[in-house]
């Protein structure tokens, strides 16, 4: 029977082998952004489009400085970048933004609807009746000193209604100039030309980074002429040094995790057996679970693959349990797998139990990882319990005495009773009261991701250099059609409007008034301006009025300005579909009172993604802290049934305090509490029952041998999952340092929970 | 607006001109003060715009512009930014922090006053001719010049130990004739409302 259950699972070995041989032959791909690992906006449909369009628009954006003393060379140089960025066939270039044609269009486009468009300060003079001061503003303009109003214009708007409407558009403002076609600027002896452009592809995409940054070759350009400098602005750089950090940290975690297995398993045994058998097991369990998550998923996250790689540290629990059955009284090796078989089971099952609460959260990347720890333990499992025995030739150890008699001491330590046990009891609880005041949480997004430091540098030096470039927060505008949402615009910028809390902001309004504004705009010039006309015409000496526009002239409309190929059609962007609209702002320093500006406007409300993401992180911190609960529940009925009420609960106690120890330890440290944090702790509570009950499951005689399985299982994942706690990303940091403590504790306080009777 | 301030400016450079002279440079402490008198030719309008008044500069911090007729408008630039103002309300207030063409045109301005053509020759054809008595100073946007940030055909300049006069030829064919009288140069500083409105510009 077992013999072919034994082949069975081969069989499905090998096709998972298979089928994960057949992946990688097309070259596997992973996905790369941290916020694919979280949970999206569940509620708010039209929240979530806003969010995505402009964060879309965000992460497509590449902005280049190229820099040198000498304009020639770097005018050059950014003829060169751009070629390599059009060669790309990833990018394209918006390197022209405001230059004179389309500044050009969009005088055209307006110029038939001019007497409902007045600038702000020309609409409140008109309100206030002073339609005069309008006229000498004009009149200032034109005589000025070398005003630049042609006689075109004067002829045609002669209180230069449009100019003044015009130079109040929100244009994006920057430190920029067009020299001969180049928009640059010179500072400090250099001559920095602007490149930009928009990324065409997924700038999370690995392939797409690659083939960009290949491409592009900034380290050739640059080694080519020492003097000149690059600076890059751009989601998909960002993205590019998140994923080289997570796939250099996944190779380096991974290598001496194994390395430290290998190690610690070569000492212990003082043979290749155990070790071999061992990689077989974490070979399996890993194939299993990568061949099965990516048939399950179609691709698989870094993160997801970096938390599974330590996995290893789990999976191999199994096989040293049965390997170190060598020290025990001499058996066969089905009669050693026998005698671990129980405890085996249940730590397989507590702990797969643990991984599947995982499932409740409902993160897309938490899903990955459940699945391929709970396939990869199971995988793992199933070799430990139907191949190892079949494989196993190993003789009864003649050494480890020692290793024995010191891996039995901390067993000895919990079953004699002395003044030690209460005090370590005590101690840990005063530290863990202590840290427990301590305890905060912090669930900033921005925080968890840790941006490449050279890349946010470069970032500074270009806003220093051209002036803001963007932000992420906005405001959106939700209304029944576009002419409402118009309105709502209008008494929003009315609150924006010199407000020293943010820089600037860009609203549809500010580019097309309402319909309702319009004409009260051209009430407003043919009562209040229109009789002054005869009086301007005089002062310039103008012989013909201007050319009227026809009283019907309807209003400019949005839909008929955003139109695809029109000067206005960038507006697109901040319209994403009738009467939803974005108001998109540039350096927010105060948010709370911008956010407090859409206040009692309807349909208005401030949209801060990081914030709104800090909040849900924060929300499902306290929903990972219910999964654990839950956890703890789902297990208690196995250990209840195997160990009694009593002995039940006295085997829970070492992984619950350790649970509980472990957050307010390290709040004594100053560490906050994250999500990831929490999620730790739900794997530190199956990992604990797992010792634990490796620890009741023995006898006396095979006492000494189960603590030394269980030191060389702690021991190992204390490597695999301690080495997460040197991450340059701080949330794996926060999940690596809670492991490392929790399961530390779970292994120290293992012992406290009894054997079974 | 841009297009305004880019003129504004480059009306400077030939104030400055003599530096191009044999006179030698303007130097620092020194200020220049003169009328002027502003004749604008627009294209199908039957008499020129006139405009006339005072204008004091000093080199490294600003030119005060100060129209009196037909209306009072005054205009300052410093090298920190522009104002202008109509019968003391300002109308106009642009930081040069906002619009960096205007210190780029302060660096093309003070390679003037040093005499140094150089800074001009990177936009600008310049063509000199006649002595020091009566001199002439042509300037004609280089090809490939941005004709927004360059809207002229040519700026025409004419002095003998100052400036006396300038003509701005626009592409649209308006032209502006400018005329300096009575400039004397002093060494005494700037009067203290001089001094303040010129330090309100860089506001």
């Amino acid at each position: 029977m077992r013999r072919i259950l034994a082949l069975l699972w081969l069989a499905l070995v090998l096709l998972a082998a298979g089928h994960l041989g057949w992946r990688l032959a097309h070259g596997l791909s992973f996905r790369t952004d941290l916020m694919a690992l979280l949970p999206r906006e569940e509620q708010n449909p039209a929240l979530q489009k806003a969010n995505d369009t402009v964060a879309h628009a965000l992460s497509q954006k590449l902005v280049f400085l190229v820099g040198q003393p000498d304009r020639a060379k770097a005018r050059a140089a950014a003829t060169e970048l751009s070629r390599r960025l059009t060669g790309s066939g990833l990018v394209e270039l918006t390197t022209g933004g405001f230059d004179k044609d389309r500044l050009r269009q969009m005088g055209a486009a307006y110029f038939p609807y001019r007497q409902g468009l007045l600038s702000d300060t020309g609409r409140q003079l008109l309100e206030q009746g002073k339609g005069e001061e309008v006229a000498l503003r004009a009149l200032s303009q034109i005589y000025g000193f070398v005003g630049t109003t042609d006689a075109r214009l004067v002829k045609t708007d002669p209180f230069l209604l449009m100019p003044s409407f015009f130079t109040g558009l929100p244009l994006p403002m920057s430190r920029l100039t067009l020299d001969d076609g180049m928009l640059s600027l010179s500072q400090d002896g250099m001559t920095w030309v602007m490149v930009s452009g928009k990324l065409t592809g997924e700038p999370y995409a690995l392939d797409v980074q690659k083939h960009l940054l290949a491409t592009l070759d900034l380290e050739g350009l640059t080694k080519a002429d020492p003097a000149l400098k690059v600076l890059k602005l751009g989601a998909v750089f960002y993205a590019e040094a998140g994923a080289r950090q997570a796939m250099d940290e996944t190779s380096w975690i991974g290598i001496l995790s194994t390395l430290g297995t290998v190690l610690v398993a070569l000492a212990a045994y003082r043979a290749f057996a155990p070790l071999w058998l061992s990689l077989l097991v974490i070979g399996t369990g890993i194939g299993t679970a990568l061949s099965a998550s990516l048939w399950l998923f179609g691709e698989l996250h870094v993160g997801a693959l970096l938390f599974g790689v330590s996995l290893i540290g789990v999976a191999v629990d199994y096989s040293l349990q049965y390997c170190t059955e060598i020290f025990a009284e001499p058996a066969p090796p089905s009669e050693r797998l026998r005698r671990v078989f129980a405890g085996i089971g249940l730590g397989a099952a507590t702990t797969v139990i643990g991984y599947l609460t995982l499932f409740l959260a409902p993160f897309p990347g938490l899903h990955q990882i459940a699945a391929f720890s709970v396939i990869g333990l199971v995988a793992a499992w199933a070799t430990v319990v139907l191949w190892l025995p079949a494989l196993d030739r190993s003789r009864p150890a003649r050494h480890g005495k020692c290793m024995l008699n010191s891996a039995d001491g901390l067993m000895r330590f919990w079953q004699t009773p002395s003044w030690r046990r209460p005090a370590l009891l005590a101690a840990l609880a005063v530290l863990g009261l202590a840290g427990a005041f301590r305890l905060h949480a912090d669930d900033d997004v921005r925080r968890m991701q840790s941006l490449s430091p050279p890349l946010v540098a470069e970032q500074d030096a270009i806003q220093k250099l051209i002036g803001s470039t963007g932000g992420s927060q906005f405001f959106l505008i939700e209304a029944p059609n576009d002419e409402t949402a118009l309105q709502r615009e209008e008494a929003l910028v009315e609150r924006l409007k010199g407000s020293v809390a943010l820089k600037g902001f860009q609203a549809p309004a500010q580019y097309v008034p309402s319909a309702a504004r319009q004409k009260a705009n051209r009430i407003l010039v043919s009562e209040k301006l229109m009789p002054l006309l005869p009086a301007q015409m005089q002062q310039l000496g103008m012989t013909e009025p201007p050319p009227a526009p026809p009283a019907d002239q309807p209003p400019l409309t949005l839909a008929e300005a955003i139109q695809p190929g029109g000067p206005l059609a960038f507006l697109s962007v901040l319209v994403l579909e009738p009467g939803l609209h974005v108001v998109s702002l540039d350096g927010v320093s105060q948010p709370e009172s911008v956010a407090m500006m859409a206040q009692g406007i309807e349909g208005v409300r401030y949209v801060d993604p990081a914030a709104q993401f800090s909040a849900l992180l924060a929300k499902y911190r306290q929903r990972a802290l219910a999964l654990l609960a839950v956890s703890a529940l789902l297990m208690a009925p196995i250990l209840l049934w195997r160990y009694g009420l009593k002995g039940g609960l006295k085997l829970m106690a070492p992984p619950l305090l350790a649970v509980a120890l472990a957050p307010t330890l390290l709040a004594l440290t100053g560490d906050s509490f994250n999500f990831f944090d929490a999620m730790a702790l739900v794997l530190v509570l199956s990992i604990g029952v797992d010792y634990a009950v490796f620890c009741a499951e023995t006898t006396d005689q095979r006492q000494p041998v189960a603590m030394l399985a269980v030191s060389l299982a702690a021991s190992t994942a204390l490597m695999s999952f301690g080495l997460l706690g040197f991450s340059g990303v701080h949330a794996v940091r926060s999940f690596g340092l809670t492991m490392l403590l929790g399961i530390f504790l779970a292994f120290l306080l293992a012992p406290m929970g009894g054997r079974r009777q | 607006m841009i297009r305004r301030l880019l003129i504004s400016l480059l009306l400077c450079l030939p104030l400055c001109a003599q530096a191009a002279g044999p006179e030698g440079s303007l130097k620092d402490g020194q200020v220049l003060r003169g009328h002027f008198v502003q004749e604008r030719h627009l294209q199908g309008f039957n008499a020129p715009l006139k405009s006339e008044g005072s204008f004091v500069l000093a080199p490294g911090q600003g030119l005060i512009w100060k129209a009196e007729k037909p209306f009072a408008v005054t205009t300052i630039i410093s090298p920190a930014g522009l104002v202008q103002e109509v019968g003391g309300n300002q109308t106009m207030h642009l930081a040069s922090s906002r619009l960096p063409f205007l210190s780029r045109l302060y660096d093309m301005l003070g390679g003037a006053l040093g005499g140094d053509w150089r800074a001009l020759e990177k936009d600008f054809q310049v063509a000199k001719s006649g002595d020091a008595k009566s001199w002439q100073v042509v300037l004609t946007p280089k090809a490939g010049s941005d004709p927004v940030a360059m809207p002229f055909r040519s700026i025409a300049t004419k002095g003998s130990r100052f400036v006396d006069g300038v003509r701005i030829a626009k592409a649209e064919g308006d032209y502006d004739d400018l005329s300096f009288l009575d400039q004397t140069l002093s060494d005494a500083p700037l009067s203290p409302e001089e001094s303040s409105a010129l330090a309100a510009a860089g506001k």
